[in-house]
């Protein structure tokens, strides 16, 4: 899962628990005492009205009783006022009819005193004996509408509303923290995919802002290893610029004073001379193969993607493969090209091709042909070219593609390769995102290159 | 004896290089850094000159920039090995050949036959010679190949390669021949020079008006020009 979500969904989650756990706390410790309290002023109410019920009879009668009893009902909270006889009687009821009375008037009835009745959700109840100045008793029951406090999120629309903000704002919180922890990670590691694609000058002090954090120090860092990397590579390839220079102005020296000593000296040298020659072109060609290979290395090459046909490529340089192979004896074929274009660099493709080739054409027994095949294989252009060469050991296939690797010191040293043409190759190859694999087939070595294919043009 | 200029900053390389040439039956002489490079190469006393592209003062491409501008002579570069982008420049801004360095001289001297020869023929080539094919004119006599009333500027390798085009127009023409005729040397295997050659007459040539080549590939044999 993706940094930013984790976070995010981390948080949240957080923020949800902490209130959740500050909710039921609340719940718990502050409904309680809630509770009680109104208990308690329920029985001081109760006792209130019982106590001035009792005056207005003594004074005022049963009609000043039911002025005061139905004065009593029209203050809020509302309340329901029943007073009942000693023998059951109502004596006054307004409104509703105030139920399950019984067992409460019992109690006053017993006691003398106020009682009360909390064993409803819905309701409180209060009772309190009234003493008529003939002598009559009752008990006056009032009843209060026990709503539960309010609650905050749930049952109105105000309460939605706060639900809804209140959500609104966790979720903006938390995605603005995600985004403030991940965001720079996400600038690094385009920057790092930058370096690593070759872009040397990425740096990235600038997108991190005003941090003074570990990111900051981490960007600082990232820093300071991009300069180390651009100066490394800056001085590799200016070392790669001199070599190739300086060992070369000898070797252009050593090749023309060869060739004033060929013209002056008697025919005994003459083989002699030919062979410093030789090793003089060997050389020569070395350094060429080796700055290549460091070029395609340091990925300073770069790659002004074209459309290819690959097609004709592969019939080019297998035609000339083909020349130099007849010479020594042993031929080239292609012996299937399906029609494939690719993206890429037509000069380092021929020399990943090429390479290939020529590598087959040394190897393969004199008399024996190399077969070479293009096949559209899904979204891939495939070259294959095999040859008939005895194969390699199958432990070191996977050395093949190393600068300067043998197998077997003898077999190179005889065919006169310097051990670099596929390791050239696979780099040509890789620069293209492409694959390149070796494995041992009928006696021989196939070599197989994969490349993306594009779509021709229409 | 034809007189052919050096340019190059390794002194001991000229000297070499004009003993040999020397015994070759050429008349060399040498300089050492860009500035004078061009100024000897104006003065017109040579038939030819050999081009380093490292030089101090002013590098070798430069210095053929401003030797084109006012000069016909021909020029050989010498080029780093397997550096594709400077032979390509060099034949774009106007070198007649290159040759990588290090060089086999007896291909260094081969090849500045073949150029001083072409360049020979602008003396003595057969002066009725003129080839008209769909708006372009070559004259075998100056040499020169005139597009649509417009005068091409053409190195003499690029002249010869069209000349033997022209000459077959509708036909194809086949690398070997080519190289032989031309370059007059073998066509060797992974040689492309031919290819680089081509693309840069195909570049100053242009393309006819609806957009088609007048030089056409055909892969792995040779060229044709075309006609419509």
């Amino acid at each position: 899962m993706k940094l930013f979500v984790k976070i995010f969904l981390w948080f949240l989650a957080a923020i949800a628990l902490t209130g959740f756990v500050i909710f039921f706390v609340t719940r718990t410790f502050q409904t309680q005492p809630l509770v009680s309290r109104i208990e308690r002023s329920t029985r001081n109410q109760m006792t209130i009205y019982g106590g001035t019920a009792n005056q207005i009879a003594a004074s005022e009668g049963d009609a000043g009783v039911k002025t005061f009893l139905a004065r009593l009902r029209e203050v809020e909270p509302p309340r329901e006022v029943l007073l009942i006889g000693q023998d059951g009687s109502i004596l006054y009821a307004g409104g509703p009819e105030i139920k399950d009375t019984g067992e409460l008037v019992a109690r006053v009835l017993a006691s003398g005193q106020t009682e009360t009745d909390f064993t409803s959700e819905e309701r409180s109840l209060g009772g309190a004996p009234v003493n008529f100045p003939d002598g009559r008793r009752g008990v006056l029951v009032l009843q209060w509408e026990r709503g539960s406090p309010p609650s905050l999120f749930w049952g109105s629309w105000l309460a939605y509303l706060r639900l809804g903000g209140v959500l609104l704002t966790a979720i903006l919180l938390c995605w603005l923290l995600a985004l403030y922890l991940t965001s720079p990670i996400r600038k690094l590691r385009e920057a790092a995919q930058r370096l690593a694609a070759g872009d040397l000058q990425t740096r990235v002090a600038d997108l991190v802002g005003r941090r003074r954090d570990e990111l900051a120090d981490l960007a600082g860092d990232f820093d300071v290893m991009a300069e180390r990397i651009e100066s490394l590579v800056t001085q590799q390839q200016r070392l790669n610029r001199d070599i190739s220079h300086e060992l070369r102005s000898p070797l252009a020296r050593l090749n023309v004073a060869l060739e004033i000593a060929k013209q002056k000296s008697g025919p005994d040298t003459q083989p002699m001379l030919a062979r410093i020659e030789g090793e003089s072109t060997r050389l020569n060609e070395m350094i060429s193969r080796l700055l290549i290979l460091a070029k395609l290395e340091s990925g300073s090459e770069e790659i002004e993607p074209v459309r290819i046909d690959l097609t004709e490529l592969v019939r080019d340089v297998a035609a000339d493969a083909d020349f130099e192979a007849q010479a020594k004896g042993k031929a080239v074929e292609v012996s299937s090209a399906d029609r494939c274009t690719v993206m890429g660099s037509e000069n380092l493709l021929r020399s990943a091709i090429e390479n290939v080739l020529r590598n087959a054409v040394r190897y393969t027994a004199e008399g024996t042909t190399v077969d070479v095949s293009l096949a559209a294989d899904n979204g891939n252009a495939v070259v294959r070219v095999a040859d008939h060469g005895g194969g390699v050991p199958e432990e070191e296939l996977e050395n093949l593609f190393r600068p300067f690797y043998r197998v077997g010191e003898a077999r190179d040293r005889k065919t006169g390769g310097i051990g670099l043409g596929l390791a050239i190759a696979q780099r040509a190859v890789k620069a293209h995102k492409g694959s390149i694999t070796a494995k041992n087939l009928n006696g021989g070595l196939l070599v197989e290159i994969g490349v993306g294919r594009s779509e021709p043009p229409a | 004896m034809d007189k052919v200029l050096i340019i190059d900053d390794d002194e001991e390389l000229c000297e070499l290089v004009s003993e040999y040439l020397t015994v070759e039956g050429f008349d060399i002489e040498s300089v050492n850094d860009g500035e004078s490079g061009l100024k000897r190469a104006l003065s017109g006393e040579y038939d030819m000159a050999i081009l380093d592209v490292m030089l101090p003062k002013m590098n070798g491409f430069d210095v053929l920039r401003n030797l084109r501008e006012q000069s016909k002579l021909p020029v050989i570069m010498l080029t780093a090995r397997g550096d594709d982008m400077e032979r390509i420049v060099g034949l774009e801004i106007g070198a007649d050949d290159y040759l990588p360095k290090p060089f086999n001289p007896r291909e260094l001297a081969a090849r500045l036959r073949a150029i001083l020869r072409r360049s020979a023929l602008v003396d003595n080539g057969d002066p009725s010679e003129k080839i008209d094919v769909d708006g372009v004119q070559l004259s075998a006599a100056s040499r020169t190949i005139v597009r649509e009333g417009e005068e091409l500027n053409l190195t003499s390798v690029e002249f010869g390669l069209l000349h033997e085009l022209l000459k077959e127009a509708g036909k194809i023409v086949k690398k070997e021949d080519l190289s032989e005729s031309v370059l007059e040397r073998k066509l060797s295997p992974y040689d492309r020079s031919l290819d680089m050659h081509i693309s840069n007459l195909r570049k100053k040539l242009g393309t006819r008006a609806d957009g088609s080549e007048r030089i056409k590939t055909i892969r792995s044999v040779g060229y044709i020009y075309t006609l419509v």
